[in-house]
């Protein structure tokens, strides 16, 4: 009799698949933080207009969004070693960088970081200017210094604004990282992969893996349904 | 004491304010009328510097700034030692009302928390607000969150405080609160600065009514003085006419 699945086989793969789960998270939250930043710190850049930042910026934005994120991901991966042995050689800088043994996930989560942050910098761009600007004169009214304005007062609010964009694209994120064993990083994918081919049985692995991103995706979605609901707390008609 | 020297403002080619002088003594109360569009709010809002006055002088409590040389620290120095209240309240959405009044000695005058607690829970007490500490802003009716507006700006202590339209967008029951509130923080020797339409509020609170039209002063008096015996046509024209409206 034939059959259309290996359930044996599919659900011995489940544990083998699982602990790869921290490369996979580690890369999906690693980049998000990343790219925290540097969202934060483009979007201010464009939001002050200042000189030339503000045209790196949006060539950079521009890029990243028409690419592939796997063409990302290889030149990240082949250009980041070329380009640190050519300061090396040429300028001498960074001599103490061994090129060689940089982790495949350092790459990973430098061009997860770098294509998400250029996502997310529009997204936050717009969720700073969409804070009333009453919010930015009274703050500027007592006297607190610009820092202390957008830590205090304007980030809290964006970030309410923003957690639903954030978290869409935190998920897609988390989606797209199976693309990583492509530069030898073995996530759940790769570890998916490498036991299909072990055990011929590509589908029961394929299964096992979609499994394990479906309950991580809708973990996810869950945690940020709170987080949303705490950032906007006090939009809401309710005494704390 | 407060004073401003030929202040002027420019929105590009358009010229808001055309050389404002107002010398204002400690504790006095002084109200600006004027028709929509003359520049009262563009006033206010270059004492503190929330707009860049094209050339004058601000003083206030010994300090001189030129506004075309002002610098960081000037501008700091202006903004804490006044207070603005706003048409919109604006109070921090994301901080409750304790927060709101706090982060002002907090993080400004970076006081202990201990301290900046007690300080604005005795100002939040002054405005009658001690019962609704936790609350949001969104919490609040209108008039409960322009009087921790008040709260906020009277935290930091400022030799002046900055009133633009606080009631204009209260509905009409709420303005009695909000101007009952104004009316004790002026009995305190607060000095004030108040844009206002509420003609008989202003007649009643005010040392001194500045009437301005077109970014210039055209008239200034005691209330006795404009309200009975203005000397300008326009002024005598806008009061009929106000006080009708009212
Ligand atoms: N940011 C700005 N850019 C350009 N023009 C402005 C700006 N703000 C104000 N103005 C202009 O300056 C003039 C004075 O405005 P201002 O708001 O000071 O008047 P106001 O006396 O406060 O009026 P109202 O009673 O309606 O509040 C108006 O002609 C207005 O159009
Ligand atoms: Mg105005």
């Amino acid at each position: 009799m034939e059959n259309l699945l290996d359930i044996h086989f599919l659900i011995e793969s489940f544990p083998a698949i699982v602990s790869r789960l921290p490369i996979t998270i580690g890369i999906a939250v690693g980049s998000l933080i990343l790219s925290l930043f540097i969202g934060v710190f483009t979007a201010l850049i464009k939001i002050y207009k200042v000189p030339v930042l503000s045209v790196i910026t949006s060539i950079y934005v521009s890029f990243i969004r028409g690419t592939p994120l796997l063409v990302q991901i290889y030149l990240v991966f082949y250009g980041i070693p070329k380009i640190i042995y050519y300061l090396q050689i040429e300028y001498g800088w960074l001599q103490s960088a061994d090129v060689n043994s940089i982790a495949p996930e350092v790459y990973a989560l430098l061009a997860f970081s770098i294509n998400l942050g250029a996502y997310l910098s529009e997204t936050i761009r717009s969720a700073i200017e969409s804070v009333d600007r009453g919010q930015f004169e009274a703050a500027k009214a007592i006297g607190m210094k610009p820092t202390q304005m957008m830590l205090q007062i304007i980030f809290p609010q964006a970030l309410a604004v923003a957690i639903p964009n954030l978290g869409n694209m935190f998920i897609s994120t988390i989606k797209d990282t199976s693309l990583v064993f492509i530069i030898g990083v073995v996530d759940i994918m790769g570890q998916a992969k490498i036991l299909g081919s072990r055990g011929l049985a590509f589908f029961e692995v394929y299964i096992a893996v979609s499994i394990v991103y479906w309950i991580l995706c809708i973990a996810v979605e869950r945690l940020l349904v709170k987080l949303e609901k705490r950032a906007r707390r006090y939009e809401r008609g309710i005494a704390s | 004491m407060i004073k401003l020297e030929n202040i002027h403002k420019y929105y590009d080619s358009h010229h808001v304010l055309k050389g404002i002088n107002i010398s204002v003594a400690k504790g006095e109360v002084v109200s600006i009328l004027g028709p929509s569009g003359s520049g009262k709010s563009t006033l206010l809002r270059c004492i503190n510097f929330l707009e860049q006055p094209t050339s004058g002088i601000v003083e206030i409590g010994g300090k001189r700034v030129d506004v075309e040389s002002a610098g960081k620290s000037d501008i700091f120095a202006l903004r804490t030692s006044t207070g603005m209240v706003f048409q919109q309240y604006n109070l921090f959405k994301n901080l409750t009302v304790l927060q709101n009044v706090m982060i002002g000695l907090t993080s400004v005058k970076q006081l202990k928390k201990d301290e900046a607690k007690k300080k604005s829970m005795e100002i939040l007490e002054r405005v009658g607000l001690s019962d609704k500490l936790s609350h949001y802003p969104a919490q609040l009716s209108g008039g409960q969150q322009q009087r921790v507006g008040i709260a906020r700006a009277l935290a930091l202590n400022p030799e002046v405080l900055l009133f633009d339209e606080p009631t204009s967008s209260l509905d009409p029951e709420l303005v009695d609160e909000v101007l009952a509130t104004i009316r004790a923080v002026a009995d305190t020797g607060k000095t004030m600065f108040i844009v206002t339409h509420e003609l008989n509020f202003a007649r009643e609170i005010s040392d001194r009514i500045i009437f301005m039209e077109d970014g210039v002063i055209i008239e200034e008096g005691t209330p006795e003085q404009l309200f009975t015996d203005p000397k300008m046509e326009r002024t005598k024209q806008f009061l009929s006419k106000a006080t009708r409206n009212n």
